[in-house]
């Protein structure tokens, strides 16, 4: 190699490696907030489903599923689950989940207090879709979907993209996060991921066996229903079966107007 | 000589600055309300509601004399058209309405869903299946949410236009199972006499867009103002957290 070529080289090198290592720090940087995201959403869920006699009782006070002492329970969830700190509120994605969050709550407050309605069908899932339905409205090119395979989903709605679909496929035997800097999601450059989630003992209270289902506890095994609480059939899933997984995509535009 | 004309000339700057001031402060804008409870309610003190606190907030922050008019739908949209008004609001974007302009981001979002009475109450209804023999009322101006066309629920449309108060009725008889409401949030929240009659619940992700809408005559210069003022209040605090943060 000649002199001058060399040095030509160390010189192309000098700029393109601190670009290099630059969008490695944000593609991590991203990374970490989406985990800090799907957390916060697991979170909640997880509170949603450990407060069902709070939700479905009556005549209490219920102060602590609103506004602010709401999203202090979500907090302590997420330390108590996942043995961290609770993400500082420094980016967009992050203010603006919890203020769905409160959002989505107070919608649902009207039926939290009516005292006439025992069960209010405000379960993880319900919880879930109803702050990805609320999200999609905002605008801000951050979308949160809880969804599975194809085949027994029970909301239309959570269906998965083709995108999902193929990640599922690739992941369910083995499951690990799925992680694409370099996405399109209707028409627009997106960075997506799919964090899969293993089934927990509260999915199988709908999802799982009859025995499993809450509305025959002290019946005899014989008048078992396998109509589960939200009035849909159960699917027999156990704790070892594939729990679906949370995909965001956030659009690539927005990610730097709105830190 | 050349110092005499240069106050002449800061004087003049002066004025035409302080007319410009007090021409902007002293604009009157008429602005439409149109009853939508619990965001904006017609049947209580008008500055208690949420929605016209959040608006008025921000249009004194720009100095115009607000005048408030409350007005029925109908004649609402057609005040604006007309150019009786400056803003309406809150209103979705109707298909039969011809031009409507509505430059700023939607100020909320309306859920549609059905209403029960309390002893039938369906509390999911991405359960479809639970709508099978169902006799489900609908006013037949709305169009109806996809979710429940593709059921097989027995739909029965009602004419007129007090159909949402009929639907009601008939469904607290017994004729209807259920009720469609574009916005049940109007009728099924705690100051609502309805309230303790019937239950709702949401078609959620089925969300209509609700917005300010900004009459053609308002000048560009007024309208970029206002939209500035909203824009930057809602990157603050969305009014939908606004009204969900309210005590």
């Amino acid at each position: 190699m000649k002199p001058t070529s060399f040095s030509k080289m160390c010189i192309l090198a000098l700029f393109v490696f601190p670009i290099f290592f630059q969008v490695k720090a944000e593609d991590e940087k991203m990374k970490t907030l989406i985990n800090e995201v799907t957390k916060i959403y697991m979170s909640s869920m997880f509170y949603i489903f450990k407060n069902q006699p709070l939700i479905n009782q009556k005549n209490i006070d219920k102060h602590e599923l609103f506004g602010t002492n709401f999203i202090e329970n979500i907090e302590a969830v997420y330390r108590e689950k996942y043995h961290e700190e609770f993400p500082q509120r420094d980016h967009f994605a992050i203010k603006m989940i919890l203020q769905v969050m409160i959002e989505v709550m107070d919608d649902n407050k009207e039926l939290l207090y009516d005292n006439d309605i025992g069960f209010k069908g405000i379960i993880p899932a319900t919880f879930a879709f109803q702050l990805s339905a609320k999200l999609a409205t905002k605008g801000i090119g951050l979308k949160i979907k809880f969804t599975r395979t194809e085949e027994n989903i029970r909301n239309n709605m959570n269906r998965p993209d083709l995108w999902e679909t193929r990640v599922m496929q690739k992941i369910i035997d083995k499951p690990q996060i799925y992680y694409d800097e370099n996405s399109l999601l209707n028409g627009k450059a997106v960075i997506r991921q799919f964090t899969p989630l293993p089934m927990e003992a509260y999915c199988l209270a709908c999802h799982g066996k009859p025995e499993n289902n809450p509305l025959n506890v002290g019946k005899a095994e014989t008048a078992w229903t396998n109509i589960d609480i939200t009035g849909f059939e159960m699917e027999n899933w156990t704790i070892d079966d594939f729990g679906g997984g949370v995909s965001i995509s956030l659009e690539k535009s927005v990610l730097n107007d709105l830190k | 000589m050349f110092n005499k004309v240069n106050i002449v000339i800061n004087i003049n700057c002066l004025l035409i600055l302080c007319l410009f001031t007090f021409s902007a402060s002293s604009q009157t804008l008429r602005v439409g309300l149109i009853d939508f409870p619990p965001h904006l309610s017609f049947d209580g003190e008008l500055k208690k509601s949420p929605l016209y606190q959040y608006v008025n907030k921000i249009l004194d922050s720009l100095n115009y004399t607000v005048e408030y008019v409350k007005l029925p739908n109908e004649r609402a949209y057609l005040e604006l058209t007309k150019g009786q008004l400056d803003l309406l609001l809150p209103i979705s974007i109707p298909v039969n309405k011809g031009e409507i302009n509505t430059p700023f981001t939607p100020i909320f979002h309306s859920v549609p869903g059905l209403c029960f009475k309390k002893e039938n109450f369906i509390p999911i209804l991405s359960a479809t299946h639970r709508f099978d023999e169902l006799t489900i009322g609908i006013p037949a101006a709305s169009s109806p949410v996809t979710a429940l066309t593709n059921s097989k629920a027995k739909l029965i449309p009602i004419k007129g236009e007090n159909a949402t108060s009929r639907g009601i009725e008939l469904t607290q008889r017994g004729r209807f199972d259920a009720f469609y409401h574009p916005s049940p949030i109007k009728v099924y929240h705690r100051n609502s006499p309805l309230y303790k009659e019937v239950a709702c619940s949401y078609f959620h992700g089925y969300s209509t867009p609700m917005h300010i809408a900004v009459a053609n005559k308002l000048s560009k210069t007024t309208t970029d103002r206002i939209h500035k003022a909203f824009e930057t209040a809602m990157q603050k605090h969305s009014y939908e957290f606004y009204f969900a943060s309210r005590k």
